[in-house]
């Protein structure tokens, strides 16, 4: 044990504070051609654009440690807004996956961030418990496509999606889990009805999409027909080690503290009132644990293991210290919180705290409801069965 | 002791929740924040038709002689229904100061007009840095032959847009945080000098700020005595508190039991959810916040409207409960509702959002426990 960073990782520290610093948005810049210059730019550094993808695939092949040191550095700079979709999601399930052809005819234009995805799993009816999905996929006589038709739901940025990533259902025999077929499609096109869903925060990202007789050639089947379940799964730990958001959660806690201390509270400001400062002291507390946790789990993933159930446990402590720094954001600004739109006067940061954090309650529902983790720590990590009958 | 409604508060409960029923579906509702002013004139005709407004009035000022119980019971149907109109700011605020200290003449020109709904008042006491202390008054009445003028910032005014005269607190001697030196006026909303910026809050409700410069205020427009605003204040506020806990408990009730609703529909892993037991006894505790809150609710207001001695200690305990129990019933039910529960298209974020801003509205949950443990 130690808790030093070694000097490799000091100087990686160092490299990667200088790219951020010297990339960083400029006012009056084009903020498109600046985006495309600094995935260009760090492209050359060695795979830089692809954090997280293996050096086979032209990623940096980064230790956990420097994982670490660039997740923490990126936060806390100013680096172009990315779609987790594509790259983080479909792009790790290609390259474990798909077939040759596929890497080639995808993961390029990913990369370059040329076509955004979007993701199909959660439908009306399988939210929780995804893998009772519906949407059907009818192999043609000849073989050559399937014939999808169904609904799925919560679909991010599917309004602005080129292709989706799709779980479908094949067959119905068997445990449900078995005949989900994993298929890939273009969204622009005929048969496909994309209906925006409004959320409490007032914002639209997520849709309802409908699939009417949308053909699906059958090279665009990722794998085996039949165990889409298996590989979506695997994804699915992935997205939920990513949203744990711990870096940005340091980040938003020292913007916290900065709001709360420019809030007048008598002759001093709100983190002089002691209810307040031991809720934000309470914070910082778990997220100093937390972070640790993400490190252990990060050397778990060193030694060769896969991150396994212990990235349960980061979505649900992650989620919950993003939706208390909501909350106290929104304490912070007061009455003013409740503003919605139109000028007022308190602090800035208070316009629409109470939209942010009603936005934030999603964290505990999207990416496997908090009660499903807990279900699968049980499981998984308890190892506790049920003998219900 | 006795827990009952009257006779006659069992008839007007019974006849607002059939209002509230009838004209109060989320649609509907959604319909009347989308257009100006953002709440029902024809509603309000209603209620006043109806004699609502005239309930926390004295017979002699024209109202029905009701008290603090009446206005609960009034707003905890209204919390059912998230109602939108003024109810609050021109009768429990605005016409709340005005009956305790208005003077024979303002009692005449502004309390009929109020009970008949023909005018709104509002109340407006909270400044920038005023934190949630109403007794922390910035604004100064610079003293002129007939009486003051007032220059600063007014926040948060509840209807301020619509309201055709607006109480005011400022102050006429004493430092920032002084409780005696407040003194109150009555400034109709076209006084020179005053803007009114109206703005939406994220309830649906509508609030507004008041940019004073150089506003006059003169003899006929003061309320009750010089220097000694801040009790009739206070005591308008803890009736605001009374009145918003009593909508948050409506809106609670309709938090829980739609959760309870929910969980039997809707089936997951070959069961509906209300057969997993970790939502079962989420439920039961929201179910228990409720009820503790219903209790302290009583207490509190009966307390208040019997100007019991431990009325003040009663209304901080409340509005701290109310708070803690609103975060509880309102993160569960979204929880709980899953996805459909962050979207527009259910009730029950909207309930939620209300019960936020009732939270953070008359002092948060944490000021009322430090003020309770003061």
């Amino acid at each position: 044990m130690d808790i030093k960073l070694s000097n490799e990782d000091l100087s990686f520290e160092t490299e990667v504070r200088e790219f951020l610093a010297g990339n960083a948005y400029k006012d009056g810049e084009d903020p498109n051609k600046w985006r495309m210059d600094w995935f260009e730019k760090a492209k050359e550094k060695g795979g830089w654009d692809v954090p997280k993808w293996p050096a086979k695939f032209g990623g940096p092949g980064w230790t956990p440690n420097q994982h670490y040191i660039w997740q923490k550095e990126t936060a806390r700079s100013s680096t172009p807004w990315d779609m987790p979709f594509g790259l983080s999601m479909l792009g790790p399930v290609l390259m474990a996956h798909g077939s040759e052809e596929q890497q080639e005819r995808f993961l390029p234009d990913i990369r370059a961030r040329k076509v955004n995805w979007c993701q199909g799993y959660s439908e009306p009816g399988a939210g929780s418990d995804l893998a009772s999905l519906k949407t059907k996929a009818v192999l043609s006589e000849d073989g050559s496509h399937y014939v999808v038709n169904g609904t799925k739901i919560w679909t991010t940025m599917a309004h602005i999606a080129d292709w989706i990533f799709c779980l479908t259902r094949t067959s119905d025999a068997g445990i449900k889990q078995e005949g989900i077929t994993f298929l890939l499609f273009p969204m622009k096109q005929e048969g496909i009805e994309v209906k925006p869903i409004i959320t409490l925060g007032g914002s639209h990202s997520v849709n309802t999409v409908f699939f009417t007789d949308i053909k699906v050639p059958v090279e665009n089947r990722v794998g085996v027909e039949g165990k889409g379940w298996t590989y979506a799964k695997g994804l699915l730990e992935h997205e939920r080690t990513g949203i744990a958001g711990i870096s940005n959660s340091i980040v938003a806690l020292e913007d916290l503290k900065q709001k709360a201390s420019s809030v007048k509270r008598g002759n001093g400001s709100l983190m002089d009132v002691p209810s307040f400062k031991s809720k934000v002291a309470a914070l910082e507390i778990d997220l100093m644990a937390v972070e640790y946790t993400e490190l252990r789990s990060l050397a778990t993933a060193s030694a060769g293991t896969a991150p396994g159930p212990e990235s349960s446990i980061l979505k649900l402590k992650g989620t919950d210290i993003q939706q208390r720094i909501q909350k106290l954001t929104m304490e912070a600004g007061g009455q003013f919180s409740a503003a919605w739109g139109g000028t007022n006067a308190g602090p800035d940061f208070a316009r629409g705290g109470m939209g942010g954090y009603m936005s934030s309650r999603v964290y505990t529902i999207y990416g496997g409801a908090s009660e499903v983790q807990k279900d699968i720590v049980t499981k998984k990590v308890l190892g506790i069965k049920s003998t219900k009958k | 002791m006795n827990f009952d409604l009257s006779e006659e508060q069992q008839l007007v409960s019974d006849s607002i929740e059939r209002f509230v029923l009838e004209n109060y579906a989320l649609e509907s509702r959604v319909a009347i924040v989308k257009q100006t002013p953002g709440f029902s004139l024809g509603y309000w005709q209603t209620m006043s038709e109806l004699g609502w407004l005239g309930l926390p009035f004295s017979e002699d000022d024209g109202g029905f002689g009701g008290d603090q119980l009446d206005t609960m019971v009034l707003m905890e149907q209204f919390g059912k229904g998230l109602v939108l109109e003024p109810f609050l700011a021109s009768i429990v605020l605005g016409g709340g100061v005005l009956k305790r200290v208005a003077n024979e003449a303002q009692r005449k020109a502004w309390l009929e007009v109020v009970i008949d709904g023909s005018k709104q008042l509002a109340l407006a006491y909270a400044e920038p840095d005023s934190g949630f202390e109403p007794h922390n008054v910035a604004i100064a009445g610079s003293k002129t032959n007939d009486g003051y003028t007032l220059t600063g910032t007014k926040c948060m005014v509840l209807h301020g847009k619509t309201a055709d005269a607006f109480v005011v607190s400022f102050r006429t001697s004493g430092g920032v945080v002084d409780q005696s030196g407040i003194s109150l006026a009555l400034i109709p909303a076209d006084r020179e000098g005053l803007t009114v910026q109206g703005f939406p809050t994220v309830d649906g409700l509508q609030s507004s700020e008041l940019t004073f410069d150089r506003v006059s205020v003169t003899a006929d427009d003061l309320l009750g005595e010089i220097d000694n605003g801040f009790g009739p204040l206070n005591e308008v506020i803890n009736d605001g508190i009374l009145a918003v806990a009593a909508e948050a408990l409506g809106a609670m009730e309709i938090l829980y039991k739609d959760t309870v609703a929910y969980t039997q529909a809707r089936e997951q892993f070959d069961h509906p959810l209300s057969d997993f037991q970790v939502l079962q006894h989420r439920m039961v505790e929201m179910f228990m916040e409720y009820e503790q809150c219903k209790s302290l609710l009583f207490r509190a207001t009966m307390e208040v409207a019997a100007g019991g001695d431990d009325a003040q200690r009663c209304v901080h305990a409340l509005k701290h409960l109310v708070g803690k129990a609103a975060f509880f019933v309102g993160e569960n039910a979204v929880q709980t509702h899953g996805g459909m529960g962050v979207t527009e298209e259910l009730r029950v974020g909207h309930y939620f959002k209300r019960l936020l801003v009732i939270e953070a509205q008359f002092g948060n949950t944490d000021y009322h426990l430090d003020q309770f443990s003061a």
